[in-house]
């Protein structure tokens, strides 16, 4: 459904090679609401999408000359998008309220992310949804430990689609949904071989902070078993460089050195600082402040219309490679106590 | 914009975004001016100034007469550390310190 503001939602389908990408979307795309969807899709693949606005995208990178990897702007998508927009104002296709982008599974999100929200005309007729990742329980060990895009978009995730788990040992997915909440507490669980697909909690809701899933209760409920242990074993080498992190700080923050202290932040480990996510209680604002960035790349903040919770703490994720909880924790709250003389004449 | 390339995300950076959403507890202008002043207070101690350019990029300069022009507080840093040939990084435990007990 087309957002209140009048852009257009895009939502980005990833996650590795044979997660079950493409059997997710057929699932999605057959739920009433999905009617007015346009499909950008890397490549067509064996499972086929009877749908009607599917269209193919090449994976052509353009990397600015002084750039990192993560804010590249992805060529191809900025056309296919480009071109869909300008089709639909001249009535040729369908008018579509939502695209979804289905990624290779050797997709870097940030790039894509990067495209969304820096291209002048992308960025005003469209805004990014819910990133959606899946990850294949049976091999998920291999898929993070193979490939750093792996790690990458279970971090840039919203939610997290767990597929294949009725395939898999018993406990095992249990492992696998402990360790995801680990690497990424700030999206949602959802398990595609046990539950109906639901389209709004998958595509849209508000931005969680914290909380996980429904399905990431029941499955730590249900406990990992010996089994379980087994495969967060296997789990755990290719993901122990990757932490996350919440910090919750008590008092209303200053967002000028919020936003000084996390610029300096991404400049110098922006690498290292796969996700942030969080919920801000900000000084002269009664709403909190929502912030969601995936490396380099920050969204513009979003005032939310009221606290999801009566806890009004400001509450932030980070997904990191490497960096020491204590010291960004310190460093954040030193920051935070930054103050100036009150400016006059302004 | 990008933290680290300094390249343009549209026409304002995040930092910038929720300042109208704020009520107008503050002017655009007072907040870039405060913006300015929380910055300077990093900067200085590392011998460079930041001032508001035009009401539309900022200014930072060095002790020896060194200066760039930047479009916004993200850029402000990759410049800084150009100027001064040295990483400004806000987990290193002396700034840290020193913000501590400033």
């Amino acid at each position: 459904m087309a957002s209140s503001n009048n852009l257009t939602p895009v939502n980005v389908l990833t996650g590795f090679l044979g997660s079950g990408k493409t059997t997710l979307l057929q699932r999605l795309l057959r739920s009433p609401r999905m009617g007015r969807t346009a499909v950008l899709i890397n490549e067509f693949g064996e499972i086929g999408l009877d749908h009607l606005l599917v269209q193919q995208v090449d994976e052509s990178v353009v990397l600015l000359r002084s750039g990192c990897i993560c804010c590249s702007i992805r060529d191809d998508l900025k056309s296919a998008l480009r071109g869909l927009l300008s089709r639909r104002e001249r009535g040729e296709i369908p008018a579509f309220d939502r695209i979804v982008i289905e990624t290779t599974g050797l997709a870097d999100p940030g790039p894509i992310l990067y495209t969304l929200l820096s291209e002048p005309v992308i960025r005003h007729h469209f805004q990014l949804g819910n990133v959606i990742t899946t990850v294949d329980v049976v091999n998920a060990g291999l898929h993070l430990s193979r490939n750093r895009e792996g790690i990458k978009q279970v971090a840039a995730a919203d939610r997290l689609v767990l597929t294949k788990s009725d395939l898999a040992e018993p406990g095992r997915t249990a492992a696998v949904s402990e360790e995801l909440t680990r690497l990424n507490p700030s999206a949602r669980l959802w398990d595609a071989a046990q539950e109906p697909v639901d389209a709004d909690f998958l595509l849209d809701g508000l931005p969680s902070a914290s909380a996980p899933g429904p399905a990431c209760y029941r499955l730590q409920n249900e406990g990992a078993g010996a089994r379980g242990a087994d495969a967060a074993k296997e789990l755990r080498p290719h993901t122990e460089s990757v932490s996350s992190m919440s910090l919750i700080l008590d008092r209303p923050m200053d967002w000028t050195a919020f936003g000084i202290w996390l610029s300096l932040l991404l400049n110098r480990h922006g690498d290292d600082v796969l996700r942030v996510k969080g919920i801000l209680c900000v000084e002269g604002s009664d709403t909190p402040v929502f912030i969601n960035g995936v490396q380099h790349i920050v969204h513009p903040p979003q005032h939310l219309e009221r606290w999801p919770t009566p806890d009004h703490r400001s509450r932030i994720v980070f997904i990191t490679r490497g960096l020491d909880e204590r010291r960004l924790r310190r460093s954040l709250e030193a920051f935070c106590k930054l103050r100036v003389a009150e400016l006059s004449g302004a | 914009m990008c933290g680290l390339c300094g390249v343009f995300l549209g026409e304002s950076h995040w930092t910038d975004v929720a300042v109208g959403a704020l009520g107008g507890a503050r002017t655009r202008r007072h907040e870039r001016l405060h913006r300015v002043a929380l910055a300077n207070r990093i900067l200085k101690l590392y011998g460079l100034k930041l001032s508001d350019w035009q009401g539309s990029a900022y200014l930072l300069g060095s002790q020896t007469g060194q200066t760039a022009i930047v479009p916004s507080v993200a850029a402000v840093w990759p410049a800084a550390e150009r100027l001064r040939k040295q990483s400004i990084d806000p987990l290193d435990a002396r700034l840290i310190e020193v913000l501590e007990q400033d």
